[in-house]
């Protein structure tokens, strides 16, 4: 019933942000987290003792509730040199005008080494420039506990060629709820909610051939509702059916509290709580494939440079020392993302070849696939996401998919097709 | 001139509360009644706003996923006013006694409201986890089986769970405001009610039940306010599941609203819910006065 605008917060920016304005200083908002942290006030350190002879130095700031502070920020002029940006905000945030391209600013090299995935994150179709690039990246796959898959004699891939395919996977499903102790052969992670929704399982709609928007025509009607789409919903509800996935209402640890659960669909985040679990027998198996390729979810936070910033040559030499081998190395080491980097893999112990999770990393490399790169992402995946759910709980297929087809594309209509999307 | 001068202290003593008044109620209200009829979006956007007329309105009326949050807000207030208001009134009457150690009884009930609303959810989720929560475990004791009830994931039965929990945590609160009445109830009506031969139940029938009329208007009022507006418990346990049996008119807003960031769509929703909301409260008044 009531909303509230946001000018107090502005100007309380408005005040700590003019302290900035000395010439060769470069401002960089940052995300507020513990391991972040760490690793920011060590570059900060590593960048000021660089470049003390030339002139420029860096300052960072954390800021909570980010995107709200930037979004208040921008519009009341008061952004700072650099910014974070979380990938799915980005198409919105350069639609609004908020955002200039950084493709040019970057070092060849830093282009080179780049994970296709991250670069494809960054990169806005219309005019194909990238304006975004993270140092790290996220990845999914199906975590294993090696002693229930020893018990139903299941040999896991180790490759992404080998990933099994879905009569494979549901073989192995079914195996599984065969052993003891196994009360569901799969923690699908069915109670994430939110974002997880489009980006945990989007990828087996890509495999299978769907998607949810044509990324050409902008019309999620056609697409979203699809035969191949709705098929892969279709697989994964058969999994629930069958009683293979843990309950929304179940709970977070089945795979790694009371191991009721033999395999668990979840990011990299959860390394820590899984190895220190199940130690040796943890197993990590590439995503499984509905079509001819698997696919993996990718995407983070990223560097990008508001299009109020006109201090060029001293943000090039910040972004191409965030981006250098050696910092995005360390930012994977502090905050357990996979390097963004193909050079800064080989540096990196555990995704390195040969180390323990290796397959995060080939996964990153070779099978990453990024969510639709539009302004209408928001309602997107939040229509996508809530049709999803309700047909994993049991709605009709048909009807939840064109709902959803209709709110996604009644909102591109109401924005006059996104221009310049709409040529 | 001189009266005029008289009221300066009054009006600059208002002054702050009517500012915040200004800003934070009235001025997001007309706006949102503004923006209702427009596009406007959450995001600032390259291409201007523009008035569509009733098409916001349409559209929610035309909503299956709009009537479903209604039919089942609307359940959830016809189950829980009822059920709430007895609770606390009965407890209310219990506190209201002159037991040893009454001050921390009272204490104890009111718990529920001293506790932020999230954490009591989290608490309640682990209440109800399938299979093995605490609720499932009393089950099985009881049954003697391992039956279990997915209370948050059958459909039939999550709105009950949500009602279970937002009675407990929210009933001390109607409690206290009972509790209040009551004191206001004169003692010598009891004794001379006694005295006339009047047992329990009658002193409650023609006592303390006709002394209570206007907390009684208040609360129900209050307490009907307060279920139509249900979002948090059902946000975070449910997020409007299992298939849409629980989502509710303030979740469907902030789905829209915040999650598809259609502000014009959302401001449309909350006009349709504010006049609901006004046009009950009024009809509840209404109707108890002519009681």
């Amino acid at each position: 019933m009531k909303k509230i605008k946001i000018p107090l917060l502005t100007g309380l920016l408005a005040l700590t942000a003019s302290d900035f304005l000395q010439a060769k200083q470069v401002t960089a908002w940052v995300i507020d987290g513990e391991s972040e942290r760490q690793y920011f006030v060590q570059m900060e350190k590593d960048f000021n003792e660089k470049f003390a002879g030339q002139d420029v130095s860096l300052k960072i700031q954390p800021i909570p509730s980010y995107d709200d502070a930037i979004r208040a920020a921008w519009m009341s002029n008061d952004l700072p040199d650099v910014v974070m940006v979380d990938g799915p905000n980005m198409a919105n945030y350069i639609w609004s005008g908020m955002l200039q391209p950084i493709g040019n600013m970057l070092d060849k090299e830093v282009l080179e080494q780049i994970l296709p995935g991250v670069r494809a994150q960054g990169t806005y179709s219309p005019d194909n420039k990238i304006y975004m690039l993270s140092q790290g990246d996220s990845s999914v796959l199906l975590w294993g506990n090696k002693k229930y898959l020893d018990k139903a004699g299941i040999v896991a891939p180790q490759t992404i060629e080998d990933a099994w395919d879905y009569d494979q996977f549901t073989e192995v499903l079914k195996k599984l709820s065969k052993v003891d102790g196994v009360k569901w052969p799969l923690d699908f992670k069915l109670g994430n909610g939110g974002e997880w929704n489009t980006y945990g399982y989007y990828p087996f709609i890509k495999s299978a051939g769907g998607d949810i928007i044509n990324q050409k025509t902008w019309k999620a009607d056609g697409t979203i509702n699809s035969k191949e789409t709705k098929s892969a919903i279709n697989k994964m509800k058969s999994w629930i059916d069958s009683g293979y996935i843990v309950p929304a209402t179940a709970g977070d640890n089945r795979f790694f509290g009371d191991k009721t659960a033999a395999l668990s669909w979840v990011g990299n985040w959860m390394w820590r709580s899984h190895s220190q679990a199940l130690g040796d027998d943890l197993v990590l198996i590439p995503a499984p494939r509905f079509g001819e390729h698997s696919y993996a979810p990718n995407g983070g936070w990223g560097w990008a440079v508001p299009s109020s910033s006109n201090n060029t040559k001293d943000i090039t030499t910040f972004l191409n020392f965030v981006l250098s081998a050696d910092q995005v190395a360390k930012w994977s080491t502090a905050t357990g993302y996979i390097p963004a980097r193909r050079d800064s893999i080989k540096m990196t112990p555990m995704f390195a070849e040969g180390g323990k999770a290796e397959m995060l990393a080939l996964q990153a490399q070779e099978i990453a696939v990024v969510r639709p790169v539009h302004p209408a992402y928001p309602v997107i995946t939040s229509e996508f996401g809530k049709a999803l759910k309700n047909i994993f709980e049991g709605a009709d297929i048909d009807t939840a998919l064109n709902r959803a087809a209709m709110a996604i594309d009644d909102d591109i209509e109401d924005n006059m097709n996104y221009p310049p999307f709409d040529k | 001139m001189k009266s005029y001068k008289r009221f300066l202290p009054e009006v600059g003593m208002l002054l702050p509360a009517i500012i915040l008044m200004v800003v934070f109620i009235f001025i997001p209200f007309f706006l949102s009644g503004y923006f209702s009829f427009t596009n406007e979006r959450l995001m600032p956007r390259p291409i201007p706003t523009q008035w569509i007329g009733l098409r916001n309105y349409e559209r929610i009326l035309a909503d299956s996923e709009f009537w479903m949050s209604v039919k089942n807000t609307l359940y959830f207030a016809i189950v829980v006013i009822p059920i709430q208001l007895s609770l606390s009134l009965a407890s209310a009457i219990l506190l209201n006694s002159k037991l040893k150690f009454i001050a921390v009884f009272r204490g104890i009930t009111i718990l529920p409201i001293l506790t932020p609303i999230t954490v009591i959810v989290v608490i309640w989720a682990a209440i109800f986890q399938t299979p093995d929560g605490l609720l499932n475990g009393i089950y099985q004791w009881l049954t003697g089986t391992y039956d279990y009830i997915d209370w948050l994931g059958d459909e039939t039965i999550a709105m009950l769970s949500i009602v279970i929990l937002s009675i407990w945590a929210s009933f001390p609160f109607q409690m206290l405001i009972y509790l209040a009445g009551l004191q206001e109830i004169p003692k010598d009506r009891y004794e001379a009610a006694e005295i006339d031969g009047f047992n329990k139940w009658q002193q409650f029938r023609y006592i303390t039940f006709p002394g209570l009329r206007n907390t009684n208007i208040f609360v129900v009022i209050i307490t009907t306010i307060g279920a139509l507006s249900l979002f948090t418990q059902v946000n975070i346990l449910t997020g409007g599941g299992p298939n849409g049996s629980t989502t509710t008119i303030i979740q469907y807003m902030f789905s829209n609203g915040f999650s598809s960031q259609k502000i014009g769509y959302a401001s449309a929703v909350s006009v349709i819910f504010f006049i609901t909301v006004a046009s009950l409260g009024l009809l509840q008044r209404r109707l108890m006065r002519n009681e």
